[in-house]
């Protein structure tokens, strides 16, 4: 069954189109992941499925609801942890918990063992009456996935549940959200330009690029898009067409220079690839494969790493989210 | 009622966790009593001052002025303070719940009221040790009439904060309003005193008729009727309040 489903969604600001004509679906408990890098439109999406925004075209339905028509309905079933954090500093862990607790109308004794059970599940059971003001980023984030979960929602929307973490605690976030998953039999909405958190956590991807989704799939599939290994080469001259031999599944010139090449086997295609660049006259001067990662799927979809930071698009996303409107 | 009644009690603690808040909001406006006050008082000792001030000494005249601008300048600043909610990302957890958002910003403007009339009402209890005619019956009629203008002023506050983009404006707004709203309501000195165009522009300040009201319910004499101060002030608390939940309800993040 699908929980969310989207169809020709449309989101423009003024001079930009940050959602460019997507459609996707996710299934009921499942863990879906939105990986691209900064500014492809992967918060504004969470923006609208959170009923926060108003799409310009195209349909979204979350848990049985139109983002158009229903928003209330929808907040009920929903949870969300934002990139940025959306506590009230000057208030206590439970304090927050518990204000969050009544407007999502969860009440008396109830609320009060809720709160309990969950600042232990994310272990800051210690730091209840603590300003949380004076907590860490993970501590902060660990108490928002805690609010989050509070009035049990359908679907939880987790935008970049790790950014700026250090690997220990990032490992320790990962842990919990798989952990949901199986207690609350959630589905669960991230987003993230972190390879390993999408390959870490999601049963299914999609890479969203320049607010496309240019490919969708568990990371397994995505991964098979290039074969099993990948091969880099580099030639001593730059050459503009790429090698066919029967052992290569695809083949493609990089920006950089380099060649690289899908196979089945790297080990037994090798050889044959020396020998045919013999043939031709080419010669080698670099050669490196590894079984490819999602990096790879993103560098063979885009031509780009995902980690390149490319300046403008960034920037006015950046700004965008620093405004705000009446 | 519940969201109304929960923002209502964050705003609340949320006060009473701001120590340094606290105390800045009584000293401010104890340096004017005392300072300003006492200072003016040995000035203004002779018999034709007392026809001036309505017939009371200097701070007797000053004191209800303070009490008024006590609770002008917090709830002002509290209600600006949806601004901080912006930057700091609370406002989001409010606008993404299933609550009703106009009893959201309602339990903050009346919360943000509420502690900006007790800190009021603290000023007030503190003037009667300098200020010799002022009627103890006054009080609650006092605290009252500055829950009405807390009210309206928390609007206004509200209102400036979901227009503003940028925390740059803050500053601004708090030079090129407040004081000029101090000095135009009669609060340090008689209106009737001003030159016609300062008086022109006191008549159509909220905070006028707040410092007006609490000299009638003080002192016994104000310059306007006490039902037109009264009028004026609810007329205006919920004009704001209501632009201020219009203006909320519409908010979006951008």
């Amino acid at each position: 069954m699908d929980i969310i489903s989207v169809k020709n969604l449309v989101k423009k600001f003024e001079d930009v189109t940050a959602v460019d004509n997507i459609s996707f679906t996710v299934k009921k408990g499942e863990i879906f992941a939105f990986l691209g890098p900064n500014g492809a439109g992967k918060t504004t999406t969470i923006h609208i499925l959170t009923t926060l925004l108003k799409p310009t075209e195209g349909t979204a339905i979350v848990a049985g609801h139109d983002v158009r028509e229903d928003s209330a309905e929808i907040r009920k079933r929903i949870g969300i942890v934002f990139q940025d954090s959306s506590l009230d500093r000057e208030l206590t862990a439970y304090e927050n918990m518990y204000i969050h607790g009544k407007i999502y109308n969860v009440d008396g004794r109830d609320l009060r063992k809720r709160i309990e059970d969950l600042l232990k599940f994310v272990e800051l059971g210690k730091f209840k009456n603590k300003v949380v003001k004076n907590f860490s980023g993970g501590m902060i984030r660990r108490l928002e996935i805690a609010r989050a979960l509070l009035h049990r929602p359908e679907i939880l929307f987790l935008d970049e549940p790790t950014l700026g973490l250090d690997p220990q605690t990032r490992a320790h976030i990962w842990e919990y959200i798989k952990n949901m998953k199986e207690e609350h039999e959630m589905t669960i909405f991230l987003t993230t330009h972190y390879m390993d958190e999408a390959e870490q956590l999601a049963e299914r991807i999609g890479i969203i690029d320049h607010g496309k989704i240019i490919a969708e799939g568990s990371p397994e599939e995505l991964k098979k898009r290039i074969g099993k290994d990948v091969i880099y080469l580099r030639f001593s001259d730059k050459t503009e067409n790429c090698m066919e031999t029967e052992l290569v599944k695809n083949c493609k010139i990089l920006p950089d220079g380099r060649m690289e090449l899908g196979v089945e086997n790297a080990a037994e295609a090798l050889p044959r690839i020396f020998e045919a660049a013999m043939k031709k006259g080419q010669k080698i001067m670099e050669v490196s494969y590894h079984s490819p990662t999602l990096n790879d799927v993103f560098l063979y979809l885009t031509g780009r790493a995902i980690r390149e930071e490319r300046g403008n698009k960034l920037d006015v996303m950046k700004n965008r989210r620093k405004r705000w409107r009446r | 009622m519940k969201a109304f009644i929960t923002l209502l009690y964050r705003q609340i603690k949320r006060f009473m966790r701001a120590k340094s808040r606290v105390i800045g909001a009584f000293v401010n406006p104890l340096l004017w009593l005392v300072f300003f006050g006492l200072g003016w008082s040995k000035v203004f000792n002779f018999p034709m001052a007392k026809q001036i001030f309505g017939g009371s000494d200097y701070l007797s005249f000053l004191a209800p002025g303070i009490v008024s601008m006590a609770i002008f300048s917090s709830s002002f600043i509290s209600g600006i303070s949806v601004l901080w909610d912006k930057e700091f990302g609370f406002l989001k957890e409010i606008l993404v719940a299933p609550c009703s958002r106009k009893e959201a910003i309602m339990g903050r403007i009346v919360g943000d009221s509420l502690t900006s009339v007790l800190q009021g009402a603290i000023i007030l209890l503190m003037t009667f040790t300098i200020a010799h005619s002022l009627k103890i019956s006054g009080i609650p009629y006092v605290i009252l009439l500055g829950f009405i203008l807390a009210g309206s002023f928390v609007s206004v506050g509200v209102i400036l904060a979901l227009k503003m983009t940028s925390m740059e404006g803050f500053q601004m707004i708090m030079s090129f309003l407040m004081l000029p709203l101090l000095f135009l309501s009669g609060a340090f000195y008689p209106i009737d005193t001003m030159p016609a165009w300062m008086q022109a522009l006191s008549r159509i300040n909220p905070l006028t008729y707040a410092v007006d009201g609490s000299r009638y319910f003080l002192l016994g004499t104000s310059k306007f009727a006490i039902t037109t101060d009264i009028g004026i002030l609810l007329l205006l608390t919920f004009l704001f309040a209501g632009v201020a939940v219009y203006m909320f309800e519409r908010t979006t993040i951008d």
